[in-house]
């Protein structure tokens, strides 16, 4: 995409190790930590918009490999879980997580007039909003707004580098950062041995050393301090309450990762890493409620084949790794995990060996809690809409499904409307 | 006259009939200070008296009104006077509108890819080669536009002009990611820059024929038998009136209206395609006519909404996020009373006590790109390279061109997150401290590398490369013989960085601060000052 298509990411900009950070100053854990019971949504955003019918396969299907002379995976390859579709062959673990009854997969789930542009279709996933009408904040957003005023702002945690637009909000909420260590201060000359002294003045400008941060931070979560919803104060009250809430945060998320390891071993790659970091802080009870994780690389235009089987394969360790951490804490109960991607892709493939974009594709979602099984209706392959598949459950069905039941937060204040639920938890 | 000149004539004199029926109504005297704007209402704006034109207005006009001034700037504008400040960042330098464009910027060039790709296709060989090709290309440029524009904000002549530019960017937002094309883009803003003080309803006109425009809210692709509502909605929506102040019906006859807009991919501009117009009659906002886009838009300046909708949006811009009721609508009468004219609106805007009152002065949120301007403007500085810059931008959320939604930025507290703040901190140290801060980090040790993060050396030495900047030069703005005087030296800087005196209990701790360094007055401790400084919330305003 053009615009966000940097060259590099910021790793090295705020980046820092424990090595350094363990010799700043003794853990400065100062809160009660309140995340040991509620349950947790974590979202996977696939993005690129991934290949659903070589992800969930109709194998049975003639018209498949009609379309698909090259790309059609071979039926004994495919890991079958009805007479008519099964897993990719790289969801090994996946498949294993589905047969103990932990996964549910949601067919042909998309939107009615669907957009085949990948900003667009994004912003309509990730807001929330009909395709003909634009809408400016997250659907994660508003639930931040109506449902979780006033409380801790690592009530949402997006792992990357830039906030998703599913987070953005009225007042915005939810922490952003790709590793723990780049979420704090950096001082100026660290080398120098003044360091303590200098964040010393550092959290006397922004309110967070022991003397104003007494009586406040006492007690459950931070944000109790803002009792008073953020869109009431005034913008320098807001200022200094968001300034102590970053370092409350950032003390917090720091102590948790340098506490927390997993003795799971996690793949190499972005999501494998970002589930990691996820894992440790629902280790650490952070009290958050939605995180957000980014698996990149699905826009399969040309070369598929192998492009779309490592990115399952990638898929596949990273959840499998995630699920094994999680039930080693015990919370894999109070987990739930749901994949998206923009779209799927067109049923037939291109030239290049590839797929170009398409509409409707299945969604995951798992979690110890999850009620399994497959929801919704395969899309015919021959009955289509522009070359792509018709979608037959709206993806609000999902979302609501889970405001309603998972987190517990009338959906009908978040998405405008109700949408028919689903069976899935 | 070309097809669509004759098309908007006629469906424009049947329309100028019904028009003169009800524009009576709207003609308003011109206002001046004081006077009686809509007739019953008393303004609630007065000229500011001259005694209050001192080192902190003259330092609040520059903020708003440009990107801030150095102490040097801002003794120089009050010595000019109020009249002669508003007149210079409004009326001087009519000029600086023919800005030359990035060498890269000009139809053929994209014109000559796309045949390119084209006759790629046709022999046969890769075309997605050559399409990454341009891609690549397109990827640079826009990185281009971006600095380019930024370094007009930071030295350019006009700098109300480039803010004005800004503030209409936001409200026409539309996203290179879908527009994919940095030409475009760059049309877009030539056309935003060249009308940024010049008449708002002509604006709109313009916007209705610009390619980006009618690339990202598909008015390119709207035909008669299926017009395509998202232009249609949000020009009332997004543009003029607000929502609610039209229905359902009103977006389908606005769709309706508005056919036949087309690109004409020789010269990239805009083309009117006749056969693609309906011409038949439709009922908006009360009236049946064979409307056309213009028609549509006419309409739409004349609802007491639509004066009343930019006037608030600018006032939130300016001045201040939540007006009052009575400055809407004093606002809105200004609006109308100039016929949405900039140039005189703003004139009184920023000539007004309201602007300079004390629950405006330093109480809004620097925009990002406020920020970065104004901070190496304040440091003596230039911006920091490209790539570095356009991902601070992302990470402060503000990106040039790409804003994250039709709806463009929302601005004020929106700006500020826990993450965004504590990135602003710590981007302050390294526009003051350059990489340095970088190579006294330890190695990257990472548990669990990113395939992107095992660069080669070849790759690390171009990151290296790119994010490539000394420490400030400090004593550009800091003088030897305050060095040791911790009190006079902290009083100077708050007047460079936060234009004011700072609290006592900050201004307390910078002292101790600089005592605790004693007797160290190195250039690298009063950078550490200085990054203490930045590294508060009351260098987020402005």
């Amino acid at each position: 995409m053009l615009g966000a298509a940097a060259t590099w990411t910021l790793p090295v900009f705020l980046e820092k190790t424990f090595v350094t950070l363990d010799a700043m100053a003794a853990d400065t854990l100062t809160q009660t930590v309140t995340g040991k019971d509620g349950t947790i949504l974590i979202v996977v955003q696939m993005a690129g918009g991934n290949d659903g019918l070589n992800t969930v396969v109709p194998y049975a299907d003639d018209a498949y490999y009609r379309v698909r002379p090259r790309l059609g995976l071979l039926a004994d390859k495919i890991l079958k879980i009805d007479n008519y579709c099964g897993l990719n062959g790289k969801l090994t673990g996946l498949k294993s997580l589905f047969d103990e009854g932990h996964v549910a997969i949601v067919h042909g789930v998309g939107y009615p007039n669907p957009d085949r542009s990948h900003f667009r279709s994004t912003e309509i996933w990730q807001t929330g909003s009909d395709s003909n009408r634009n809408e400016a904040n997250g659907w994660l957003g508003r639930y931040f707004d109506n449902c979780c005023s006033g409380v801790d702002p690592t009530v949402g945690v997006a792992i990357g580098d830039e906030m998703p637009q599913a987070f953005s909000a009225k007042s915005p909420t939810g922490v952003t950062f790709s590793r723990p260590e780049q979420f704090l201060w950096r001082l100026s000359e660290p080398e120098k041995g003044y360091r303590s002294a200098e964040e010393d003045f550092f959290r006397q400008l922004n309110g967070s050393d022991e003397e104003s941060a007494a009586g406040v931070t006492d007690g459950a979560a931070i944000g109790a301090l803002s009792a008073k919803t953020k869109s009431n104060l005034s913008t320098m009250d807001f200022l200094q309450r968001t300034a102590l809430d970053a370092q409350l945060s950032s003390d917090k998320i720091l102590a948790i990762a340098r506490k927390y390891k997993s003795s799971v071993s996690y793949p190499q790659g972005h999501l494998g890493s970002s589930l990691n970091i996820i894992a440790r802080m629902i280790a650490g009870g952070l009290p958050t409620r939605v995180y957000y994780a980014t698996q990149g690389g699905f826009d399969t235009h040309a070369g598929q084949m192998n492009a779309h089987e490592r990115l399952m394969g990638n898929f596949n360790e990273a959840v499998n790794a995630f699920v094994a951490d999680l039930k080693q804490q015990g919370n894999f109960e109070r987990v739930l995990l749901m994949t998206f991607s923009e779209f799927g892709r067109r049923v037939a493939e291109n030239a290049n060996g590839g797929t170009d974009h398409g509409a409707a594709a299945p969604m995951f979602v798992l979690g110890g809690a999850v009620k399994p099984g497959l929801f919704g209706k395969y899309p015919s392959l021959v009955d289509l809409d522009h070359g792509d598949l018709k979608f037959n459950t709206d993806f609000r069905s999902v979302y609501g499904t889970l405001l309603d039941r998972w987190l517990k937060a009338p959906s009908e204040k978040v998405l405008g409307r109700k949408f028919r639920a689903l069976a899935i938890v | 006259m070309s097809e669509f000149n004759k098309a908007q004539h006629v469906a424009g004199r049947v329309y100028d009939l019904v028009r003169q029926k009800h524009s009576a109504a709207s003609i308003c005297r011109r206002p001046s200070h004081g006077s009686n704007v809509r007739g019953v209402k008393i303004s609630v704006l007065f000229p500011l008296p001259t005694q209050k034109w001192n080192d902190q207005t003259a330092a609040h006009l520059l903020n708003r009104g440009a990107f801030g001034g150095t102490p040097g700037e801002i003794e120089a504008a009050r010595k000019k006077g109020l009249g002669a400040m508003v007149h210079e960042l409004v009326d001087a330098n009519t000029d600086a509108v023919n800005v030359p464009p990035p060498a890269w910027a000009h139809p053929q060039n994209i014109r000559a890819q796309r045949v390119e790709i084209n006759a790629a296709k046709d022999q046969g060989q890769n075309s997605r080669e050559k399409a990454r090709e341009v891609h690549m290309m397109e990827t640079e440029n826009i990185l281009d536009l971006r600095c380019w524009w930024l370094e007009r904000m930071m030295t350019g002549q006009a700098p109300l002009l480039e803010k004005m530019t800004l503030f209409w960017h936001g409200h026409f937002a539309t996203s290179v990611q879908k527009v994919k094309d940095a030409y475009w883009m760059w049309l877009q803003n030539d056309t935003l820059r060249r009308n940024a003080l010049g008449n708002f309803a002509t604006l709109v006109r313009k916007m209705s024929r610009d390619p980006a425009m009618m690339i990202y809210l598909d008015l390119h692709q709207s035909r008669k038998e299926h017009p395509n509502e998202n232009w249609a909605r949000e020009l009332m929506e997004l543009f003029t009136v607000g929502i609610g102040n039209y229905t359902e019906e009103d977006v389908r006859a606005s769709a309706r209206a508005f056919t036949g807009y087309r690109i004409d991919y020789t010269t990239q501009q805009f083309r009117f395609a006749p056969k693609q117009q309906d011409l038949g009659p439709k009922t908006f906002m009360g009236h049946t006519w064979p409307l056309n886009g213009d028609n549509i838009i006419d309409i739409l300046f004349q609802r007491p909404a639509c004066a009343e909708f930019i006037g608030r949006k600018l006032w939130r811009f300016f001045v201040e996020d939540e007006p009052s009721q009575e400055i809407v609508d004093d606002i809105a009468g200004r609006v109308r009373a100039h016929n949405f004219e900039m140039r005189p609106l703003l004139r009184e805007i920023f000539s007004s006590a309201e602007f300079y009152s004390e629950r405006v002065i330093q109480t809004q949120i620097k925009s990002p790109v406020q920020y970065v301007v104004q901070a190496s403007k304040l440091l003596e500085t230039a911006l920091p390279p490209p790539t570095v810059t356009q991902n601070a931008m992302r990470q402060m959320g503000q990106v040039l061109f790409a804003p994250m939604n039709v709806k463009g930025w929302d601005g004020g507290k929106a700006w500020i997150t826990t993450s965004t703040l504590l990135f602003r901190y710590n981007f302050a140290n390294y526009l003051i401290n350059g990489d340095t801060m970088l190579r006294h980090g330890a190695p990257a040790r990472i548990e669990n590398p990113d395939p992107g993060f095992r660069q080669s050396v070849v790759q690390r030495q171009q990151l290296a490369n790119q994010i490539k900047r000394d420490p400030i030069d400090i004593s550009k703005f800091v003088p030897n013989e305050l060095r040791d005087r911790p009190r006079d030296l902290v009083d100077l800087l708050s007047r460079r960085f936060f234009q004011s005196r700072p609290s006592e209990r900050e201004g307390n701790t910078f002292v101790q601060f600089l005592e605790s360094r004693n007797p160290d007055t190195s250039d690298e401790t009063m950078r550490e000052l200085v990054h203490l400084m930045m590294s508060t919330p009351q260098f987020q305003l402005a």
